[in-house]
């Protein structure tokens, strides 16, 4: 039983830190803000709760405190990626190498 | 009512935080979750109590899709940003939420801004999502696809 559960962390462990880096390998290769913020606040997101998932199966943090944070990275996560990207729009910052943009078709910001 | 809900869920995030059903614990967590409430302006539940077990059951519907959703563009995004040429045509679409309630509105954003790939960048008057997409090119009827799907499921929660 154990063993399987050790077996279980180390995948979660070795998915979550891959998960980990391919955001931040995102974060230098995307060319604007928007698109990086794909990267770095969701994937990562998506690595720390493996992490997390590994640490509740083999350390006494146990499962109910990993749960409740889970549930608190997944509500965080994508506010805190809306919010800048909300911020970033409203301080005038284009998005790069657009195909189409409904915002500045419906909402054109003031000059 | 608006207290008794607020003060069930947060004495249940401090027991699985403290990890300890204890008497003793129970009741400083219930003492501090009405602290909590007290502190909070009361609201009207969104849900009435009999149809809980229906609610209960699309929240469990809609935390799977969300799930699916996330692992499937995870792996999506993963893939673009690996790649060596960068495939991405980013855009902002906008998609109706065709949600009427505030709450509505605020869970469709986060269920679109939670998988990889889309992003809101904001709301307007009408309640139209902005949404960034790292693929924009056929992505509009797929997310508005995906976003009938949850409308429906969030209204069977919320309703």
């Amino acid at each position: 039983m154990d063993d399987i559960r050790t077996a279980l962390a180390i995948l979660a462990i070795l998915i979550g830190t891959g998960f980990s880096l391919i955001g931040v390998i995102g974060f230098i290769r995307l060319p604007d803000v928007y698109t990086r913020l794909h990267a770095t606040g969701k994937v990562s997101v998506f690595g720390v709760v493996l992490l997390l998932v590994a640490a509740a199966l083999i350390t006494p943090v146990g499962a109910g405190r990993a749960a409740v944070l889970i549930l608190l990275l997944i509500i965080g996560g994508p506010t805190a990626s809306h919010a800048l990207t909300a911020a970033a729009w409203r301080a005038g910052i284009k998005p790069r190498g657009t195909i189409r943009d409904d915002l500045e078709r419906d909402h054109p910001r003031e000059p | 009512m608006g207290y008794v809900w607020t003060i069930l869920a947060v004495t249940a995030a401090y027991l699985a935080l403290t990890g300890n059903l204890a008497v003793n614990n129970i009741l400083v967590g219930v003492l501090i979750a009405s602290v909590i409430a007290l502190l909070l302006r009361p609201t009207r539940s969104p849900v009435e109590l009999r149809r809980v077990p229906r609610s209960l059951l699309a929240l469990l519907q809609y935390g799977a899709l969300l799930a699916y959703d996330i692992i499937r563009s995870g792996l999506n995004v993963a893939r673009i940003v690996l790649d060596p040429k960068l495939p991405i045509r980013p855009g902002i679409l906008a998609v109706p939420s065709e949600c009427e309630t505030d709450l509505g509105i605020a869970l469709s954003s986060h269920a679109l801004s939670v998988t990889p790939g889309e992003i809101v960048v904001g709301v307007d008057q009408e309640g139209t999502l902005y949404i960034h997409c790292l693929d924009a090119s056929h992505a509009a009827d797929t997310i508005g696809e995906a976003q009938a799907l949850r409308r429906r499921l969030l209204s069977r929660i919320l309703e």
